[in-house]
């Protein structure tokens, strides 16, 4: 994915996941997608790979950078939603660092939900 | 930044729910008879007495803990000025008017003064609480000033309050108390409120929807003829103007409610969310239907002043504005609000973790539509008695009103054991 030109990120979350150091299994883009599709916005009912809101997916062994958005700013669900996202990355073993940040800038709009997004919202 | 749900919140939800349950218990404990002498003569003790529990003790303590829920989260989560200020300030403002409540009922003049002034307190401790923190934030958009302006609202009806519950202890300003009573009605009811629901509206209604690129120059049209309704309204009942000054007075407000149905139009063209919630949706035909009650009041007020301000016509105006709009719109968003609420505390933390439930599956929206609708067909039933006079149809229609209102506060109340 490209990273968005605009301002600095806004929010950032760096964390040192349990069991760091050990011997684990490289992770890759794919293997991270996935693990985000298990993160949903409760009130929408999908989850933020197809509701667009992952700008930016950096894999470097096993340090995960990620650029990510919410549909509006002042969501009631930030803190949720964007921890839900480090949580499940840190629970991975093969992922040893998980950096989050969130930027308003471009701001999110509904021509980046996927096709299974836009179905499940009944998009119109 | 926020690092942990506040759980001020839940004490004013839930004393709300508790307040709007003891209402309906009450209504129904006498089968609802006390409508017919309310509609006869609205200030009598009970009539009072009921109405600060519903006004207070419902509406605006549920008001007053989505303020302290949203306006950090519209603040793109920023801590409140004193969360600690905010306990002090429930407790204060819940003996304030559950002894007001009292006061009214026993028809204590010293009670009614006391606890005025204690309610009072109250509302200027959450006037400061907020205040700081939106000046501290420096954010202004149209919700954060709407919310400004709803408080500002809500201290000047407090004040006019305080100074008639002062004057049933006191008797210091003689027939000027009618006076202050029009302006408390108004301050509170059009300021207050009416402030308070639009410009959260400009932040929910399309959060639900997920609409995108809605015009928002409307939002300004709304507030400006708000203010001005509220700010002809206020000196005209002050000064005891002539009726064409109340006249201009609700054209104006009447301007607000029409342009504000409109905007929700607007939003609603650029959804991209099929269903935001039958909760939402009910909030959007309430406003369509304040907005037409209140655009029939124009001209008929303006041919008819008589009728218009008849006691009656005044009952049926009251119910429909503070039960149907004010009400119902508080009672459609609570579906929203204490699952966001509840999920947030419970599960928030948990995402990403382990499978955890989405809001849908902690709330049926065809529940909520069923006793929605319920709801509002007593209100209607309710309204036809007090139109036509007929103590049958306000028993039928406040029962029922107030037995689906009480199912209603259970089943939206059940979430928090969800």
């Amino acid at each position: 994915m490209k990273a968005p030109k605009g301002k600095p990120p806004e929010t950032g979350h760096r964390r040192r996941p349990e069991g760091a150091g050990r011997e684990i299994s490289m992770v890759d883009k794919d293997t991270v997608l996935e693990l985000l599709k298990q993160v949903y916005d409760p009130e929408l009912g999908v989850n933020v790979v197809d509701l667009g809101l992952i700008y930016e997916l950096d894999v470097e062994g096993g340090r995960v950078r990620i650029r990510m958005t919410l549909t509006t700013p002042g969501c009631p669900l930030h803190e949720a939603i964007v921890g839900g996202v480090r949580r499940v990355l840190e629970r991975h073993p093969g992922i040893e660092d998980v950096d989050v940040r969130v930027v308003w800038e471009p701001r999110w709009t509904p021509e980046r939900l996927t096709p299974a997004g836009r179905e499940a919202l009944g998009f119109f | 930044m926020v690092s942990r749900v506040s759980r001020l919140p839940f004490w004013f939800l839930a004393t709300g729910l508790v307040s709007f349950a003891a209402f309906q218990l009450w209504s129904l404990a006498d089968l609802a008879s006390w409508l017919a002498a309310f509609a006869e003569d609205p200030r009598m003790p009970s009539g009072w007495s009921r109405a600060h529990l519903l006004v207070l003790g419902w509406a605006t303590m549920i008001a007053m803990g989505a303020v302290y829920q949203l306006v950090p989260v519209v603040l793109q989560n920023r801590n409140l000025f004193s969360e600690r200020l905010g306990y002090v300030q429930y407790a204060v403002f819940t003996a304030g008017f559950a002894g007001l409540a009292a006061g009214f009922l026993a028809a204590d003049a010293i009670l009614i003064g006391g606890f005025a002034v204690l309610a009072f307190a109250g509302i200027l401790l959450f006037a400061f609480n907020i205040g700081a923190t939106l000046i501290r934030a420096n954010a202004w958009t149209n919700v954060t000033a709407g919310c400004a302006a709803a408080v500002f609202h809500l201290v000047l009806a407090g004040a006019a309050g305080m100074l008639m519950g002062l004057n049933f202890a006191f008797e210091w300003w003689g027939t000027f108390h009618d006076r202050l009573l029009g302006a408390h009605l108004w301050l509170g009811a059009a300021g207050w409120f009416g402030f308070l629901i639009m410009s959260f509206s400009f932040k929910l209604f399309p959060m639900f929807h997920l609409s995108h690129g809605h015009p928002e120059a409307l939002q300004r049209w709304v507030a400006g003829f708000l203010a001005a309704g509220v700010w002809t309204g206020v000196p005209s009942f002050l000064f005891n103007a002539p009726a064409w000054c109340h006249w201009i007075a609700l054209t104006c407000a009447a301007s607000a409610f029409v342009l504000y149905a409109v905007h929700l139009s607007q939003i609603v063209r650029f959804r991209h969310k099929q269903t935001p919630g039958a909760g939402i949706r009910w909030s959007r035909h309430l406003a369509i239907g304040q907005a037409s009650v209140a655009a029939l009041l124009v001209p008929l007020s303006a041919v008819f002043p008589d009728i218009v301000l008849s006691t009656r016509m005044a009952v049926v105006i009251g119910w429909l504005y503070l039960w149907g709009w004010v009400g119902g719109t508080i009672l459609a968003y609570l579906s929203k609000i204490i699952p966001f609420l509840w999920w947030t505390s419970k599960y928030g933390s948990r995402a990403g973790r382990e499978k955890v439930p989405t809001m849908a599956e902690l709330i049926d929206d065809r529940k909520v539509n069923a006793l929605l609708t319920a709801i509002f067909a007593g209100l209607f039933v309710l309204a036809a008695g007090f139109g036509w006079n007929s103590p049958l149809l306000q028993s039928l229609g406040g029962g029922l009103l107030a037995a689906v209102s009480l199912l209603y506060a259970g089943y939206v109340g059940a979430v928090f054991a969800k």
